[in-house]
């Protein structure tokens, strides 16, 4: 199964509460397929965010291995773990998280100098080419203070996009959006993965939403409760 | 409402306990000045009455009342002094030391009655002295008894060892005036029943002068009052003198003002003031206020910049505050709370958080006072005197006044951001605006006002030192031109800082790494928030800078001057007696005195003799005889004990003497002198000595300077300007001029060993019987020097801002950029999730510490070091004293300059620290839910 970017075995995740613990993750599997675009579905509390935490290594799980293209995360250091996000992956989240002192043009090449993507037209052109992909071609010189909520989004999501990563991990990126938005950003999410070979694990609670992942990853008080009917079913539409 | 307030409070308690330090820090600061101010002028008090003790030989702080009662009816007028001394010590409310009583009667003839072959007239007054007993140890027989009575009725008398012997008294003989009787017209007896000797030669019951005592005889004060005063008074002439002696060592500088009126009241309008006479103590009162109003007007000038700067610091906190709650500011008014509602809210934070800080703030500057009080030099302190530090008034009205500032500081800025609502606010984030400094050219402005002020003073210089001479304060624009410069020139930098920092990262645009990336990125468009701790890094580097320099030069300078005016360790000139022949007349000889003595004075190092004569003329010049200096020295050992600056010379001291040496009657003349008679080497002069005789020698050098003399005087006049006077010197041969003069008194000019004490010096003086004429000891004038309240004000002043302004520029720094990194918090999520390392997150730190810290304490040394060479020799003008006599320099120690780097750089460091720490303990997967809710 080596054309699996994320594995997932049998993950759990403790957190120490008053009295005991509290077990946010019991025993998850799941894997994300190279190319495809996957929604990771649940409730506000269902363990969500607590497993995209721990896909994208900023949290370690209580017992289960996770493998990010084949490597088990938990082998690496901190340091390799960092390099593996800068180079590897693309981060959307819900909060809108660009950087207030630079333009929309900067923000997105900034995660190119992260990744250690040489200076030259060549980035520009990419930074350009990501900014037009999400429709802001026209506001590349925009300070974030000075574009709407979806607008900034945008700007993240191509910002994510822009060092051709792996995997890209979107965290509720939806959330402050309006619908109509909140569907095109998804729509947007489906072509990528496709025709960037990205793979893409976008959590939400919009179930306007799912018809455009090619499975789902159902989770509800921790526990994984989809099946594989509804993935199919999913691919298909 | 109270309840949200507290709440609120505690939500924040981070943000809160930073006010609550500002607070106290303003509070300390604001009280330790007076505190301070309040201790060192007690100090100074009491220093000034022990040197008018030690310099007098009286008590300072006494009045004295005298009356002549004479055939006083009724005895009213005696009564009514006895009554008055003791409502004395209230009125000036100071403690009693000693209060004396003394009656004498007058003069009158009496003799023995015993047979006695001395036919000489003999004469005594009958006295009687309070608290006599406490001051005499009796040489032979008793003190007078109970009674004061001996059996057979004759008065019991006390007499001192100079009257027994003057007199040929005998003790236990009884004596007898001659015509002076009692009231009821008896004889008036007298029995000497002990003799008495002052029992501490120092002891200031002692008022009499020599001589005075020769003829007293004290008998019981008791007796003396039943006897002849009262109902009796009006048969006798009594001479009455009061002495109200206050124990000044309980006097502070805060009673002076009430002790000065008193004074005024009691020597002027009370209905004794024809009897009442206090000459000493008006002088101190009149030195010490001068000198108090000269050292407050100075020392108040030189706090302004501190106090600026702590008001500026709680309204960047305040601001920082209202900066992170304008959110929820707008929110609460878009929510329909009045203003009204959400400035009280501010005001009840504020009120706690005043009210705290001064609770902990007085405390805390009362401990900064001591520390003052111990500053020797700048930066520079030792604790082994420590200032009597107490809380007065007046620190209560600075603490009260620091408590309203912080509370306008803490809830003004409520006021502007509660008319924003939400949408204001969304509309104002958009909205890069600039500085409101910037727009109005401040910098520019405060840089044109300071250039007048030095342009102005530097050519008002003469007129200036003056004034100051004349005992005025310190002009306050002074100050303030160099305060405006320091401020001015901050300003500009911060104007010119952001355009030099964008030339930086265009060079390297695409090439920096992230790291370096974002950080100029987020100064460049961020930079305007820092400006205001930067312009605090750079003022308190400057000051700090331009005040250590200023404490520097004026206590090197006045050293510096003492060491030249007084030429070398010790001076000494002995009596001189002249040899008169059998008619009285001087025949022009001297008996020379012992020289033996100066070889076995353990303490001198080495010695000399020198000619040392202002009343010298020069003879025989155009517009006719010239009064001159005359010094006449052994060059070679004259070289060991002295020494003159070459910078002030021109070329090496001992150049000068080598030449002299050469010559067997070479002149050294100065340089004034030769301007003033045209003069050049290789002229003849004459010069005379009156009395003594006339020589001439050949000019070989001019000379600015020499050991112990002084170019010009300077005096003041009675109508208070100050007269300049050339003086000159002629140096020549010692051994020449003795042998062509004739016999001159010399004067011993020594070096001391190592270490030697100056009471060994004084027991010297003592064993030998040496009466001097001029005694000047250079370790004691230095002392004094460096002990004065001017030089020690200014000093704990200047070192008291520093610590201050470095404390402020320390904790603002650290909460400004806590607050900072807080509200950047999800930045650092973000970039922390998408991978940066911790390394690189280090870096980004350190950056923005360089572009903020680094560069604004460039600035500040630059800055600094300008102010201080545009400035510091105006102000040292306000420390001059008549006996100036060396030009003033410029003087910067290397040493305070590492001190300042090595305070601040551990000032950065423990807040790189802490920064440091802080971000990596930060939870990235929490920082990124910031935004959630």
């Amino acid at each position: 199964m080596s054309n699996n970017v994320i594995e997932v075995q049998n993950v759990s995740r403790a957190f120490p509460v008053p009295g005991g613990e509290f077990w946010a993750l019991k025993k998850i599997n799941a894997e994300v397929p190279e190319g495809s675009f996957v929604i990771l579905k649940g409730r506000s509390g269902s363990g969500k965010t607590t497993l995209l935490n721990l896909i994208c290594t900023l949290d370690k799980p209580t017992e289960g291995i996770i493998k990010i293209d084949g490597t088990d995360v938990s082998t690496l250091s901190d340091y390799e773990k960092e390099e593996m996000r800068r180079s590897k992956m693309g981060f959307v989240f819900q909060s809108v998280s660009l950087i207030p002192s630079l333009n929309a043009f900067q923000n997105v090449e900034f995660s190119m100098r992260m990744a250690g993507i040489k200076p030259g037209r060549e980035r520009d052109a990419r930074v350009e080419e990501c900014l037009r992909l999400v429709g802001l071609g026209n506001r590349m010189t925009h300070m974030p203070a000075e574009m709407s909520g979806g607008e900034q989004q945008r700007v993240a999501i191509a910002r994510a996009l822009a060092h051709k990563p792996r995997l890209l991990l979107a965290d509720e990126p939806t959330a402050e959006l309006d619908s109509a938005m909140a569907a095109r950003v998804a729509q947007l999410f489906g072509e990528m993965s496709k025709k960037e070979g990205i793979s893409i694990l976008m959590t939400t609670h919009d179930v306007g939403l799912m018809g455009a992942a090619d499975f789902l990853i159902e989770l509800e008080n921790g526990e994984r409760i989809d099946d594989r009917k509804e993935k199919e079913s999913g691919s298909e539409s | 409402m109270l309840g949200i307030s507290l709440l609120k409070m505690w939500h924040k308690k981070w943000m809160n306990l930073s006010l609550l330090l500002g607070c106290i820090l303003l509070v300390a600061t604001a009280v330790s000045f007076p505190l301070y101010q309040e201790a060192a002028y007690d100090r100074m008090l009491q220093d000034e009455f022990n040197y008018f003790l030690s310099s007098r030989g009286e008590w300072p702080a006494q009045l004295n009342m005298s009356i002549v009662s004479k055939k006083d009816k009724g005895g009213a007028s005696i009564s009514a002094m006895e009554e008055l001394l003791p409502d004395v010590y209230d009125d000036f409310g100071v403690k009693e030391k000693e209060t004396i009583y003394y009656y004498a009667l007058q003069r009158n003839g009496i003799h023995s009655e015993m047979l006695r072959n001395d036919a000489e007239d003999l004469y005594a007054k009958l006295a009687a002295k309070t608290g006599i007993e406490d001051h005499v140890r009796m040489v032979s027989g008793e003190m007078y008894s109970q009674s004061g009575l001996t059996e057979d009725g004759a008065i019991e008398v006390v007499i001192s060892q100079d009257c027994m012997v003057k007199q040929g008294y005998i003790l236990g003989e009884t004596i007898c005036f001659d015509a002076l009787t009692t009231y009821e017209n008896e004889p008036l007896r007298l029995y000497i029943k002990g003799v008495f000797d002052k029992s501490d030669e120092g002891d200031f019951y002692w008022m009499e002068k020599q001589g005075e005592l020769n003829e007293v005889c004290f008998m019981n004060m008791d007796l003396f009052r039943s006897m002849f005063t009262g109902e009796k008074a009006g048969g006798f002439s009594i001479n009455c003198y009061y002495y109200a002696m206050f124990d000044y060592n309980s006097l502070k500088a805060s009673d002076m003002g009430r002790i000065s009126n008193m004074m005024d009241y009691y020597l002027y309008d009370s209905d004794y003031s024809s009897v009442i006479d206090s000459p000493l103590l008006a002088e101190l009162i009149e030195d010490y206020n001068n000198k108090h109003s000269r050292i407050s007007a100075t020392l108040i000038i030189l706090q302004i910049p501190v106090l600026i700067m702590l008001a500026a610091f709680l309204l960047m906190i305040s601001g920082q505050m209202y900066e992170m709650e304008r959110n929820e500011i707008s929110v609460i008014k878009s929510r329909g709370s009045s203003r009204a509602q959400i400035f009280r809210m501010y005001l009840f934070q504020g009120v706690v958080l005043v009210i705290g800080g001064a609770a902990l703030g007085i405390p805390l500057g009362m401990a900064m006072s001591r520390l003052l009080g111990a500053a020797r030099n700048f930066l520079i302190f030792d604790f082994s005197e420590k200032l009597a530090v107490r809380f007065t008034p007046f620190a209560a009205i600075y603490a009260g006044g620091a408590m309203l500032l912080g509370l306008v500081c803490l809830t003004v800025p409520a006021i502007r951001h509660s008319r924003v609502s939400i949408v204001n606010l969304k509309q104002q984030k958009a909205l890069k605006k600039k500085s409101f400094w910037e727009k109005i050219f401040l910098d520019v402005i405060c840089i044109a006002i300071a250039g007048y002020g030095y342009y102005n003073f530097r050519r008002n210089s003469a007129s200036m030192a003056e004034s100051v001479l004349t005992g005025k304060a310190l002009d306050p624009l002074l100050y303030l031109s160099s305060s405006l410069m320091i401020i001015g020139l901050g300003l500009l930098f911060l104007r010119l800082q952001p355009l030099i920092l964008k030339l930086i990262f265009t060079i390297g645009k695409k090439r920096w790494k992230p790291a370096a990336f974002v950080s100029f990125m987020e100064n460049v468009k961020n930079g305007r928030k820092q400006q205001l701790i930067m312009l605090f890094l750079i003022m308190t580097v400057s000051l700090g800078m331009y005040h250590s320099a200023v404490a520097r030069t004026i206590v090197e300078n006045t050293i510096r001057n003492t060491d030249y005016k007084d030429g070398c360790d010790l001076v000494l000139k002995e009596v001189w007696t002249a040899i008169t022949d059998s008619n009285g007349a001087a025949t022009g000889g001297y008996v020379v005195p012992d020289m033996e003595k100066y070889v076995s004075a353990d303490f001198i190092d080495s010695y000399t003799k020198v000619i040392n004569l202002d009343s010298a003329k020069v003879t025989g010049v155009q517009g006719g005889d010239v009064n001159v200096r005359l010094m006449g020295i052994n060059t070679k050992e004259f070289g060991r004990i002295t020494y003159v600056d070459k910078r002030l010379l021109g070329k090496h001291y001992y150049e000068y003497l080598n030449e002299l040496a050469v010559s067997e009657n070479g002149l050294i003349v100065s340089s004034n002198f030769r301007d003033k008679l045209g003069l050049k080497v290789g002229d003849t002069i004459s010069y005379s000595v009156s009395n003594v005789g006339s020589a001439s020698g050949v000019i070989i050098d001019f000379i600015d300077y020499f050991p112990a003399y002084a170019p010009e005087t300077m005096t003041q006049k009675p109508d208070g300007t100050v007269d300049t006077e050339a003086n000159y010197i002629v140096i020549g041969h010692y051994d020449y001029m003795s042998g062509k003069l004739g016999q001159v008194p010399y004067e011993i000019w020594a070096s001391l060993k190592k270490n030697a004490d100056e009471n060994a010096i004084y027991d010297w003086i003592r064993e030998n019987d040496v009466r001097l004429t001029k005694y000047i000891n250079r370790v004691k004038d230095l002392d004094d020097a460096r002990s004065d309240p001017l030089l020690q004000g200014t000093n704990g002043v200047l070192t008291m801002g520093f610590v201050v302004t470095l404390l402020l520029c320390g904790v603002g720094y650290l909460i400004y950029w806590i607050m900072a990194l807080k509200e950047r918090e999800l930045v650092f999520g973000v970039l922390r999730a998408s991978g940066f390392h911790k390394k690189e997150l280090f870096h980004m730190l350190i950056n923005e510490q360089i572009f903020c810290g680094l560069f604004s304490i460039l600035a500040g040394f630059g800055i600094g070091k300008l102010t201080s060479f545009l400035f510091v020799p105006i102000l040292q003008k306000a420390y001059a004293t008549t006996d100036q006599i060396l030009p003033m320099t410029l003087i910067t120690n290397q040493w305070d300059l590492i001190r300042l780097i090595a305070v601040i750089v551990t000032m950065m460091t423990a807040c790189l620290a802490f920064l440091t720490v802080m971000l990596f303990r930060m939870n990235v997967a929490k920082a990124l839910k910031l935004g959630e809710e």
